[in-house]
């Protein structure tokens, strides 16, 4: 397997369309019920656990970064097998794939959980799975180009859901916050280990690197994209806590949906209908880019087609989330997803950064050729 | 064309009595074969030609006088020289012959001499120049194309006077060739939408072309989707606007329309008129229209997902408002919707097939008395009947037919969606549309700029207008050679009020 990435100049995409890539991915169905597990942990400075979080994705995403600048055009299949050899550059790299498989799987069934809780309960999850993965089916195989496409289109497609908000804001009662500042720090630290689920997906940028155009832009849309998402939790979270009651925002399960209740217009009585069926737009781009990169994954680890990986992982994952109907079955695949990812997304690349470094000094130091070469 | 290509012997010279032999063994059973020989003083000399194809004053006051009246003797070189038309050439194969002699040529062949004498002398009946029939302008000129390619050139060199204007002869068809014209400005289309065109045109082996929509179909980038790639324009004002913005257009002989290329989604919404108006009504139109697109793909489907599924969304006095006018209709509401639908499509059929007279008064029967009639009975409810007008009457403010059939056609799949699975279903659809209309492409180039691949230039051509000044640009998602258009002006400089 090469280390570099060798990508047609046609297939290239330009880098500020990271923006949407990677604040899209992050906000995926995780966000639907966020507030509520940060408030479990840390209470009414649940903010500041997601600052907190946010400060620390910072951090994870500077070290990627600087990992991917060491290398030409390497994605971290590549820069694995560079480290660790062969067979355990292989091995990590099939982990990678079935993170971004279970995360797929999580999403899914999740979604429509959430639709047989808001819309229709005697909903065949069947159906739904078939129409959603005939979507990623068909935008996979429009490549990355279409990808991105869907993800910019998606992107202002669904912004204006935060509009809706005002209502709820309206309502806040700002003496939920205080006591400020009561939380100790294993409490925040807790609290913001929480949100993993809900922020992960920014890993992404190692397997999208080698094919963006003008690598010497990526920083800027990449921050970015971190600061936004950031922003819209934190945002969630507050108005959350401020608009429900300590008991309710206990109990409710997808909060941030709940949140739409209230809002009416004289024609329309019902937002939250509208919301979770336009959250479609939301789901079906998370979905598109997994796939994609689950795909593509398979065929630099094993050279096999990525039609032939689509096609089959679809129908197994159709399967898949036909059967899984149990409520608690689907939070703990949530839940070792998110602690699965964990590892893998926050922690990996902060171990991954001093190795890339040695390897780059002991490889100067013995007089061999660059690394990027 | 292809066919006898290969066996091109010698057919001159031949005696005028074995050539007349030959050409009316050539056009057996076709009585239009004009054939005559005339003889002067031991020389003879023939004259044949297609008789209807060709003006009979023309020949007989410009050719066979000066001919018979000269007094030198009968060479090609005399004849030539005698003759006081410009056209005259000399042919030497047979094949030639035959094929020229299909659009309104005169041929003399004078005997033992190795090569024909041909004249075009063609008459060709064409309809006069008349307003469009399908796109209709408010402001701008109203001139529509017709079947004859020479007018169609014509009416478009009024419009760009410059050698820099390319009109491309290129020949399509098998068996019966006909000619098609690529047009462009030299110094302005982009030389790989060229290429592409020209090798797509080239590369065609069809029998015969009907008619320029029909070729724009084989040319097509993709013929499974339902929106078409190509813009077809029955206007040389429409036409021109694409040609001076670096596109390509396709004029083909004998049929009205003409076909431009690339052509993105936002451009079947373009009209011309948007720039004939000031800028805020050009926004203004342009916006009705893309809510238009809106209503007419989403507003019956989404009555049938609230009606069906989601009757919570409405709020409660509509709520009643529909329920009262709904209380004895007997069907579902998709089956409702779906009759209504299929009434409107069959009202517009009708008054399509028609002609103009009488399909007005089936538009008036059709949807005042039925209509009505429909409700009274309770087969549908009122309120249903207005959403479906609404939407049909929306999809008539695309200005291009080719688009607007497209849109109403969505609407059907959208309709059953919102039936079975409501909401989910649209959203489903939507989605599909959008990834759907994410992948097309049209002569290569996406089909959905300058929204992806993003061009911020171009969204104040594409979605809406400016002020005259911040439209000095081409589009840049048409890569045109040359972006500027005009200079802005700035000779206005800042003043402060009372100065």
């Amino acid at each position: 397997m090469d280390i570099n990435v060798k990508v047609k100049s046609n297939l290239r995409i330009q880098a500020f369309y990271l923006f949407f890539l990677i604040s899209f991915i992050q906000i995926g169905v995780g966000i639907m019920g966020v507030p509520r597990f940060i408030f479990k942990e840390s209470q009414q400075d649940a903010w500041i656990s997601v600052i907190l979080a946010s400060c620390f994705i910072v951090m994870v995403i500077s070290a990627m970064l600087f990992i991917l600048k060491q290398y030409e055009n390497a994605d971290i299949l590549g820069i694995q097998t560079d480290l660790f050899g062969k067979w355990l550059g292989k091995l990590l790299g099939t982990i990678y794939i079935i993170h971004f498989i279970l995360a797929f799987l999580s999403v899914i069934i999740t979604y429509i959980e959430v639709l047989k809780i808001f819309i229709a309960p005697n909903l065949n999850n069947f159906v739904v799975a078939l129409l959603l993965l005939s979507l990623v089916v068909y935008s996979v195989r429009g490549g990355l180009q279409a990808i991105v496409g869907v993800f910019f289109l998606f992107f202002f497609l669904s912004i204006w859901l935060l509009g809706l908000l005002v209502e709820p804001i309206r309502f806040m009662h700002f003496n939920h916050f205080q006591p400020m500042f009561q939380a100790s720090f294993t409490e925040l630290w807790k609290g913001a280990k929480a949100t993993s689920y809900t922020f992960m997906g920014f890993e992404i940028l190692f397997f999208v690197y080698p094919f963006i155009q003008n690598k010497q832009k990526v920083r800027f849309p990449t921050y970015l994209a971190i600061i936004w998402s950031s922003m819209i939790v934190l945002i969630l979270t507050v108005i959350s806590i401020g608009y429900f009651s300590r008991d309710q925002l206990l109990k409710l399960e997808w909060t941030v949906l709940d949140m739409f209740k209230i809002q009416n217009l004289t024609f329309i009585e019902r937002f939250d209908y509208i919301v979770i069926a336009e959250w479609m737009m939301v789901v079906v781009p998370n979905m598109i880019l997994l796939m994609w990169a689950i795909t593509y994954g398979i065929k630099r680890l094993y050279q096999v087609k990525q039609k032939t990986t689509l096609y089959i992982l679809a129908i197994v994952i159709l399967i898949a989330s036909t059967f899984i109907d149990d409520y608690f079955l689907i939070r703990k695949i949530i839940d070792s997803v998110a602690e699965f990812g964990f590892w893998i997304v926050y922690v990996y690349p902060l171990l991954l950064l001093p190795m890339v470094l040695i390897k780059k000094r002991w490889k100067r130091k013995s007089g061999g050729r660059d690394l990027s070469h | 064309m292809r066919k006898g290509k290969n066996k091109s012997s010698k057919l001159f010279p031949i005696s005028v009595d074995k050539l007349k032999t030959l050409m009316e063994s050539k056009f057996e059973n076709n009585p239009d074969l004009s054939f005559t020989i005339f003889e002067k003083s031991e020389a003879r000399i023939a004259v044949f030609y297609i008789s209807y194809l060709v003006e009979p004053e023309m020949v007989e006051q410009f050719m066979l006088k000066p001919l018979l009246d000269g007094k030198s003797k009968w060479t090609n070189q005399s004849i030539l020289n005698e003759i006081p038309l410009r056209s005259g050439s000399k042919i030497e194969k047979l094949e030639e012959i035959l094929d020229k002699i299909l659009i309104g040529e005169v041929y003399i062949y004078v005997e033992n001499e190795d090569a024909a004498l041909s004249y075009l002398l063609d008459k060709k009946e064409k309809r006069d120049l008349t307003q469009a029939e399908t796109e209709s302008l408010v402001l701008g000129p109203k001139v529509a194309f017709t079947e004859s390619m020479i007018t169609n050139l014509n009416i478009v060199r009024w419009s760009i006077r410059s050698t820099d204007l390319v009109l491309e002869k290129i020949m399509i068809g098998e068996r019966f060739p006909r000619e098609a014209r690529l047009v462009y400005v030299k110094s302005l289309a982009d030389e790989t939408d060229i290429n592409t065109m020209r090798q797509r045109l080239k590369e065609l082996e069809v029998d015969q072309i009907e008619d320029s929509s029909v070729l724009m179909q084989y040319i097509e980038d993709s013929s499974l989707t339902i929106f078409p790639q190509f813009y077809l324009t029955e206007l040389p004002d429409r036409f021109v606007y694409a040609i001076d913005k670096g596109r390509i257009g396709l004029l083909v002989e004998n049929s009205p329309t003409a076909t431009i290329a690339p052509s993105s989604f936002f451009s079947f919404f373009e009209s011309t008129e948007d720039l004939y108006m000031r800028w805020h009504a050009g926004t203004f139109l342009r916006s009705v229209r893309f809510i238009a697109i809106f209503l007419s793909i989403f507003l019956t489907p989404l009555y049938v997902a609230a009606t069906t599924f989601h009757y919570e969304i409405i709020p409660i006095k509509e709520l009643l408002t529909i329920g009262n006018s709904r209380a004895i209709v007997p069907f579902p509401p998709i089956i409702e919707v779906l009759i209504l639908e299929f009434f409107i499509e069959l009202l517009r059929e009708a008054g399509a097939r028609l002609p103009t007279k009488i399909g007005q008064t089936i538009g008036i029967v059709g949807g005042i008395v039925i209509g009505t009639a429909a409700v009274q009975a309770g087969i549908t409810s009122n309120f249903l009947i207005i959403l479906v007008a609404i939407s049909a009457l929306a999809s008539f403010t695309i200005p291009n037919y080719l688009m607007s059939t497209a849109i109403r056609i969505i609407r059907f799949p959208m309709i059953i969606l919102g039936g079975l699975l409501g909401l989910i279903g649209i959203m489903f659809g939507t989605c599909f549309l959008l990834i759907h209309l994410l992948k097309i492409k049209s002569l290569g180039r996406p089909y959905l700029t300058p929204i992806y691949p993003f061009r911020w230039e171009d969204l104040n051509k594409a979605l809406f207008r400016l002020p005259i000044a911040y439209q000095s640009k081409r589009f840049y998602s048409y890569q045109p050679k040359d972006i500027k258009r005009y200079k802005k002006n700035k000779a206005k400089t800042k003043k402060d009020i009372d100065e």
